[in-house]
C-alpha cells in the first residue's frame, strides 16, 4: 500500500489539541505564505497600523520629552529661583551651609547691597554730597550709584538679565556698570566711557541716614574700600523679567529698577572684615539660590512650584529667622501656560480618530478580499479555530512589525516636531537634544497598542468569524437576514450615540459659554470634552448624511447622462448598485472633508483673531513703553514733537485697592483715548466705547471698572464706590461707576491674568487723568499710545524715539517679551500649527483611503472589466468610466462635506475657544482661508485621482483571458 | 475559389508558469469560409477554448497567423482589436460572464452602448433580441434570478446584438442539460443562418457536432485526421462518431 492509500484507508482519531498541534507548523508556513503572497494588502495594513500607532506614540513621547526640556530650559533662563535673607546676620553662614547641602540646590551665591562712589578722590571726608543734585561742588560732583556685591561666578547667572556691551566678566579688579551710570560718568569725566576703561571706585560699607544729617562723605565708611584702576569689563542694560534679581532689586513693578543705575562689584575683593562691617551696618546679605533643574522637575512640571516651596519650608523650619522668596508664581505661570498650551494638542484628536478608522476599514477590506479563501478552507473541513488561528498568527506578525516600526517612527517624529516646528527650519540642535532627553512611557505605549491593535484584531476576527459558520449555505441566509437586522440596529445605535454626543456637547458647551471671555482650566476641560462629543456627533452625522447622498446619487440618472453622456450608463449602474465599499467611501470622505474644512477654517479664524487681537493689544499705530516711569505730560510734549506723530496720549498709573482686589489705576484723556485707541464694539459691556468715554470725559468723578468687579461687588451703573490705598497709603476716594469694561486697546483685558500684556496685575480701572494729576498728584506712567501722520514711516519714528530715549521701546515685537507662551511655543507648536498638521494628516488619510478603496473596488471588478473588454469595450472608455465614478464620489462628498465643514466650524468655534485662545479679547468671528482650503481640497482630489490612475492603468494591463480564467 | 473569411495558419500558443512552459496549441491551421458552421471537437485541455480566444482577439498567439478577411489580426493596434471584438465578433462564453449587477436587458445593452448608441436605442434593440431568444418576459431579471439555459440565451442575445459576422461559442451547451442544449444550439444555428453569420463553436460532446458543416478534432493542441478510430484513440466511443463518416451530416 502506498502513502496515499494509507492516508485514505485509515481514519485517524485526533483530539482537538492534537489536531491543533499537528497543524501548527503547517499553519505557520501558511501564515508566512499568506503574508508574502499578499504583500500589498499586508503593506497597506502595516502602514495603517504604523500610521495610527506612531501618531499616538509621537504624542506620548513628545509630551514626556518636551516637558523635561521645557522645564530645564525655563529653569536655565532663570537667574535664580530663590533668595534667602535673615535678620540674624551672624546665622547667615549656617543658613548658607544648610542650603548649599540640600539635594535640590545646585549653587548658592552671596549678594550684598550697598552704594558705590565715583569721582570721590579729591573730596575730603567732610564733603557734603546730599542732596545729590545740590552737592558741595556741582561742577565736579561725586557720582553715587547702587552697588551689587556678588561673587564672581554669580555674574554668569545674573548676566541672563542683562544686555551687555563688552564682557560679562567680574574677576578681581573688574566691574560692570549700567548704561545709565556710564552716561552719568561721561558727563562727570567729560569723556566717553567704554568697556576696557579704567576707573576708581569706592564701595560704601554703610548707608548714611540723611534724616539725621549724615550728609558727608565720611558716613559712607569707604576708607578701606577704595579701589583704584578697576577695569570696566562691560556696560549693561537690564532686560530681564520675572527673575529672582528683578524681585530682589525691586524697582517699578519689580522690573529690577535698582539695576538701571548701578554697578556689579566682585565680592571677593572685599575682606572678611569689610563684609562684617557691611553686615553690622544693617546692609543684610542675601543668598541667591539656583536649583538643580533635573531635581526640581523630577515630579513633573506641575509639581515644580510645590517642590520649591518644600525647599523654602526646609530652610524656614530650621532657621525660623530666615525669609525665603521663591519664584513660585512665575514657575506656576509657566506650568499653567504649559498645561494650557499642551491642552490645545487635543485638537489633533480628530486626525488620530480618522487614522484609526482608516486602519479598521483597511483591515475589513482585506478580510473581505479573502472571503473565498476562508470558504475554501471551510469546505475542506478546517475547523473555525484553525482559520481564526491563521488570521491570529498573521495579526501577531503584522502587529509586532507595526509596533517596532511605530515606536521608531514615534521617537523620530517626536524629535522632528520641535526641530521642524521652531522657526520653520530644521534645527539640528533641537533634534539631537530630544534624543538626549528621550523619555518613553511604557504605560502609554501599552495603552495605545492595546487600543489600536485591539480594535484591529477585534474587527478582523468579527469579519473572519462571520465567514466561518458551520453551514455555509445556512449562514448565507442568516447573513442576509442578519445583515438587514444588524444594519437597522447599527442605524439605531448610531442615532442614539449621536443624540448622546449632542447632549454631552450641549452640557460642555454651556460650561464653556458660561466662562465668558476669560478661559480657565474648567473651560479648557469642558472644551476638550465638548470636542470629543463633537467628533462623535460629526461621525454619526456624516454617516446619516452619507446615506442621504447615496440615495440622491441613485436618483440623479439624468445628471449623469448630462455630464458623462455615453459613459453614463455604466457609471450610473455602478453607483446604483451601492456596494458597502462605496457606501463606506462616501461616509469616510464626507467625514474627512468635513473635518478638513473645520480644521482649516478654525485655524484661519484663530490666525485672523490673533492678528486683530495683537493690533488691539498694541493699542494704536504706535505703542511706546518706557522701562522707567516718566512724567506723562512732559513726555507727551516731547514725543508729540517727533516728526510723523499725529496724536499722542500717555497713561498715568498708580496702584490701589478696590474691595480686596489690587488694581492698576490708569489715568486717561477720554476723548484722546477714544480717537487714538483701536476700540471694538466688544470692548465694553452693553455700551459702545464712544458713550462710555464721553461719560468719563463729562463727569470727572466717573470710574470705569471691569464687569468682573461690578458683578462681584454688586455695583450698578451710576452707583458710588470707593477706591482705597492709593500709593499703598491711606488715601481714599469716592467715584461713580460709569461703565463696565472688558478690555481696552493697549491695556488688554480688564480682568484676569493677561500673560501677553506687560503688567502683573490682574485688574485695572480707568479714571480721567485730571483726577490722578490734580487730586492724587500722580504724574508718572510707562505707557504711551500715538497715531502716526498719514504716510509717516513707522520705522523712522521708532528709530528716532529709541535713539533719543534708550529706555523706551516702540512697537515692541512682543508686548511682553517674557510671556512664557513664546518660550513654550519653541517646543510645543502653536495651536495653528497643530491644526495645520491635523489638516495635513486628514488629507493624507483621505487620499490613502481613496486609493485603498479604489484598489479594493477595482479588484472586485476585475472580472467585469475583463468581460467588457472581451465584448469589445475600449480601455479608454473603462478608464473614463472609473475616473468618472471616482469624480462623482469626490464631487458629491465635496459638495456636502465643505458646507457641513463650515457649519461644523461655526458650531465648533462656540466651544473650542478655550483651546484656541486664553481670552476672547476680540469677539472671535469666522474667517475662512479659501486659499488654503482650496489647496487642501485640490491636493486631496488631485492626489486621489493621480493615485487612482496607476491602479486603473495596472488593471487595464491584465490579460483578458487570464482575468476570465482566474475568476472561473 | 473558396471565400475564406478566417485563415488560421500554424498557430502556436504557450503559457509560461513558474514550474513549466505549457504549450496548448502546437501549430494548428485551418480555414473557415464565410457562412460556415465549424465545430471544434476535443477533450478538456485539447486547446479548443484557446483557439476561440485567439480567434476572437482576446488572447495573443505565441506564433502563427490569424487572418480575418485577409488581414492579420495580430498586427492590429489595440483600438483595431477593440473594434474587431465589438463589431465583427460575437462571443458566447461557457461560463456566461453576465454582469451581475445588470439585469438581462442591460447585459444585452452593454455591447450596443459600447458601440456608441444611445441608451434608448440600445434598450429597444436589446428588448427585441431578448424577445427573439424567448426571454422578453424576463428582461428585467438579474442574472442570479435566471436558470442556466436562460442565462445562455441572454449570452446569445448579447453576442449577436451588434450583428457580428462571426459568432464564436465556447461550449454553448457545456453546462446545460441535453434538452436545453438542443434548444440553444437550434437557436444559435437559426440566428446564424438568419443573420448570415459564420459560426465557430466548441464542444466535447459528439452529439452537438451534428449541426456543424465541418468538424476539426483537436488533440493535445493539434488538429488530427479523424475517423472513428481516431475518436476512440482520444477517449470517445467510436460508435458515436460513425455518423460523421457516412456522409450524413458533412454536407
Amino acid at each position: 500500500m502506498n502513502k496515499l492509500d494509507d492516508y485514505i484507508g485509515t481514519e485517524k482519531k485526533q483530539t482537538f489539541l492534537e489536531k491543533l498541534l499537528a497543524g501548527f507548523s503547517f499553519n505557520l508556513r501558511l501564515i508566512w505564505k499568506n503574508i508574502s503572497n499578499r504583500k500589498k494588502s499586508m503593506m497597506i495594513i502595516t502602514i495603517g497600523l504604523v500610521f495610527s500607532l506612531s501618531i499616538l506614540f509621537t504624542s506620548s513621547i513628545w509630551t514626556q520629552t518636551s516637558q523635561l526640556i521645557i522645564a530645564d530650559d525655563y529653569i536655565e533662563t532663570l537667574d535664580y529661583e530663590m533668595y534667602v535673607s535673615t535678620y540674624l546676620t551672624n546665622a547667615m553662614d549656617s543658613v548658607y551651609a544648610y542650603t548649599v547641602g540640600d539635594y535640590l540646590v545646585k549653587q548658592v551665591d552671596w549678594y550684598y547691597p550697598t552704594v558705590a562712589l565715583f569721582n570721590f578722590e579729591d573730596k575730603g571726608p567732610y564733603y557734603r554730597w546730599y542732596p545729590e543734585n545740590q552737592q558741595e561742588n556741582m561742577s565736579n560732583p561725586v557720582s553715587l550709584t547702587s552697588a551689587h556685591l556678588i561673587s564672581s561666578r554669580a555674574i554668569d547667572r545674573i548676566k541672563l538679565n542683562l544686555e551687555i556691551e563688552g564682557n560679562a566678566s567680574l574677576n578681581s579688579g573688574e566691574i560692570l556698570i549700567s548704561y545709565t551710570q556710564a552716561k552719568q560718568l561721561e558727563v562727570i569725566y567729560n569723556k566717553t566711557i567704554s568697556p576696557g576703561d579704567e576707573i576708581n571706585v569706592a564701595i560704601s560699607r554703610r548707608i548714611p541716614n540723611t534724616d539725621i544729617g549724615e550728609n558727608q562723605m565720611r558716613f559712607y565708611d569707604i576708607n578701606e574700600t577704595i579701589f583704584s584702576n578697576y577695569t570696566i569689563t562691560g556696560i549693561y542694560k537690564y532686560v530681564g523679567y520675572n527673575t529672582a534679581i528683578a524681585k530682589l532689586l525691586g524697582g517699578l513693578e519689580n522690573t529690577g529698577g535698582m539695576l538701571l543705575d548701578s554697578i556689579f562689584f566682585p565680592l571677593e575683593d572685599l575682606s572678611g572684615i569689610d563684609r562684617f562691617i557691611i553686615d553690622s551696618n544693617g546692609l543684610l546679605p542675601r543668598l541667591l539660590v539656583k536649583t538643580n533643574a533635573q531635581q526640581l522637575r523630577i515630579n513633573g512640571i506641575s509639581q515644580m512650584p510645590d517642590t520649591l516651596h518644600a525647599l523654602s519650608e526646609r530652610i524656614k523650619i530650621r532657621f525660623f529667622h530666615a525669609y525665603c522668596y521663591i519664584l513660585s508664581q512665575e514657575i506656576q505661570s509657566m506650568a499653567n501656560e504649559y498645561a494650557r498650551t499642551f491642552s490645545s494638542t487635543v485638537l489633533f484628536t480628530p486626525a488620530i480618530v480618522a487614522t484609526i478608522f482608516l486602519t479598521i476599514l483597511a483591515s475589513q477590506m482585506t478580510v473581505k478580499k479573502r472571503k473565498e479563501e476562508i470558504t475554501f478552507l471551510r469546505s475542506k473541513g478546517a475547523v473555525s479555530i484553525q482559520i481564526i488561528a491563521i488570521f491570529f498568527g498573521e495579526f501577531i506578525l503584522v502587529s509586532t512589525l507595526s509596533l517596532i516600526l511605530s515606536i521608531g517612527t514615534g521617537i523620530l517624529m517626536a524629535a522632528l516636531i520641535p526641530a521642524l516646528g521652531h522657526e520653520g527650519f530644521f534645527s539640528k540642535s533641537l533634534f539631537t537634544r530630544y534624543f538626549e532627553y528621550l523619555t518613553i512611557s511604557p504605560y502609554d505605549i501599552e495603552i495605545y497598542s492595546v487600543l489600536v491593535l485591539g480594535i484591529y484584531l477585534g474587527m478582523t476576527l468579527i469579519n473572519v468569524i462571520s465567514f466561518v459558520r458551520k453551514d455555509i449555505h445556512e449562514s448565507m441566509i442568516i447573513t442576509v437576514r442578519g445583515q438587514r437586522l444588524l444594519g437597522m440596529w447599527i442605524k439605531l445605535a448610531a442615532f442614539a450615540l449621536t443624540l448622546a454626543g449632542f447632549i454631552f456637547l450641549m452640557v460642555d458647551y454651556t460650561r464653556v459659554a458660561r466662562s465668558s471671555y476669560s478661559f480657565g482650566y474648567g473651560s479648557i476641560g469642558a472644551s476638550s470634552n465638548a470636542l470629543l462629543a463633537f467628533i462623535a456627533v460629526l461621525f454619526f452625522l456624516s454617516y446619516f448624511v452619507s446615506i442621504g447622498i447615496n440615495y440622491v446619487l441613485r436618483a440623479i440618472k439624468k445628471t449623469y447622462k448630462f455630464v458623462f453622456g455615453q459613459n453614463s450608463f455604466l457609471i450610473y449602474k455602478n453607483i446604483k448598485r451601492q456596494t458597502k465599499s462605496l457606501q463606506d467611501l462616501t461616509f469616510f470622505l464626507i467625514l474627512i472633508i468635513c473635518l478638513l474644512t473645520t480644521f482649516v477654517t478654525i485655524r484661519s479664524t484663530t490666525i485672523h483673531n490673533n492678528i486683530i487681537e495683537d493690533a488691539y493689544r498694541r493699542g494704536s499705530d504706535i505703542r511706546i513703553q518706557s522701562l522707567v516711569a516718566v512724567n506723562i505730560t512732559e513726555f507727551e510734549e516731547k514725543l508729540g514733537g517727533i516728526e510723523g506723530i499725529d496724536e499722542i496720549m500717555g497713561f498715568q498709573s498708580i496702584k490701589a485697592i478696590v474691595g480686596s482686589l489690587n488694581v492698576d489705576v490708569f489715568g486717561v484723556d477720554p476723548s484722546k483715548f477714544l480717537s487714538i485707541g483701536r476700540w471694538t464694539d466688544n470692548s465694553f459691556s452693553d455700551i459702545d466705547p464712544e458713550s462710555a468715554l464721553t461719560t468719563l470725559e463729562e463727569s470727572p468723578s466717573s470710574i470705569i471698572l471691569s464687569d468682573y468687579i461690578v458683578d462681584r461687588l454688586e455695583f450698578t451703573i451710576g452707583e458710588n464706590m470707593t477706591v482705597t490705598d492709593f500709593r499703598g497709603g491711606p488715601f481714599t476716594k469716592e467715584f461713580n461707576v460709569s461703565a463696565m469694561i472688558k478690555s481696552a486697546p493697549g491695556l488688554g483685558i480688564a480682568h484676569g491674568f493677561d500673560p501677553k500684556m506687560n503688567r502683573e496685575n490682574y485688574e485695572w480701572v480707568l479714571l480721567k487723568e485730571d483726577i490722578l494729576i490734580n487730586d492724587l498728584g500722580v504724574h508718572n506712567g510707562t505707557l504711551f499710545l500715538a497715531t502716526a501722520e498719514e504716510g509717516a514711516d513707522l520705522n523712522l519714528i521708532k528709530e528716532e524715539i529709541e535713539t533719543l530715549y534708550p529706555l523706551m521701546t516702540v512697537n515692541p515685537q512682543q508686548i511682553n517679551p517674557d510671556y512664557i507662551g513664546y518660550f513654550i511655543v519653541k517646543y510645543i507648536p502653536h495651536v495653528t500649527i497643530t491644526l495645520l498638521m491635523g489638516a495635513i494628516v486628514l488629507n493624507v488619510v483621505g487620499v490613502v483611503y481613496i486609493l485603498i478603496s479604489t484598489d479594493f473596488i477595482l479588484g472586485q471588478r476585475r472580472r467585469e472589466n475583463a468581460v467588457i473588454l472581451a465584448l469589445g469595450g475600449n480601455q479608454g472608455k473603462i478608464r473614463k468610466m472609473l475616473v468618472g465614478e471616482i469624480s462623482v464620489f469626490l464631487i458629491s462628498t465635496l459638495l456636502i462635506g465643505i458646507p457641513l465643514g463650515f457649519l461644523s466650524s461655526i458650531l465648533a468655534l462656540t466651544f473650542l475657544k478655550p483651546l484656541l485662545i486664553p481670552h476672547e479679547v476680540i469677539t472671535m468671528t469666522l474667517h475662512i482661508d479659501f486659499g488654503l482650503l482650496a489647496i487642501m481640497i485640490v491636493t486631496l482630489c488631485v492626489a486621489a485621482l493621480l493615485g487612482a490612475i496607476p491602479i486603473i492603468r495596472k488593471q487595464m494591463k491584465y490579460e483578458i483571458v487570464q482575468e476570465l480564467r482566474a475568476i472561473v | 475559389m473558396v471565400d475564406s473569411q478566417i485563415i488560421i495558419s500554424n498557430l502556436l500558443k504557450s503559457y509560461s508558469s513558474r514550474a513549466e512552459e505549457l504549450t496548448v496549441l502546437r501549430g494548428i491551421s485551418f480555414e473557415v469560409a464565410r457562412g460556415e458552421v465549424i465545430c471544434l471537437l476535443g477533450a478538456s485541455g485539447s486547446g479548443k477554448t484557446t483557439t476561440l480566444n485567439l480567434l476572437a482577439g482576446i488572447d495573443k498567439p505565441t506564433a502563427g497567423k490569424i487572418y480575418y478577411d485577409g488581414k492579420d489580426i495580430n498586427e492590429w493596434t489595440t483600438d483595431q482589436l477593440f473594434e474587431y471584438r465589438l463589431k465583427k465578433i460575437g462571443f458566447i462564453f461557457q461560463e456566461f460572464y453576465l454582469l451581475e449587477h445588470l439585469n438581462a436587458l442591460e447585459n444585452v445593452m452593454v455591447p450596443i452602448i459600447l458601440r456608441g448608441e444611445s441608451e434608448e436605442i440600445a434598450q429597444d434593440i436589446a428588448l427585441q433580441l431578448l424577445n427573439q431568444v424567448g426571454l422578453g418576459g424576463k428582461a428585467l431579471n438579474l442574472p442570479q434570478e435566471l436558470s442556466s439555459g436562460e442565462k445562455q440565451r441572454v449570452c446569445v442575445a448579447r453576442a449577436i446584438v451588434n450583428n457580428p459576422s462571426v459568432l464564436i461559442a465556447d461550449e454553448p451547451t457545456g453546462t446545460l442539460d441535453s434538452k436545453t442544449g438542443d434548444s440553444i444550439m437550434s437557436l444559435l444555428l437559426r440566428l446564424a443562418k438568419k443573420n448570415k453569420m459564420t459560426m465557430i463553436y466548441t464542444s466535447h460532446d459528439p452529439y452537438f457536432t451534428k449541426m456543424a458543416s465541418r468538424i476539426f478534432v483537436l488533440q493535445k493542441g493539434v488538429i488530427v485526421e479523424h475517423d472513428s478510430e481516431d475518436f476512440a484513440d482520444i477517449g470517445y466511443d467510436k460508435s458515436e462518431f460513425e455518423f460523421l463518416f457516412k456522409g450524413e451530416n458533412n454536407e
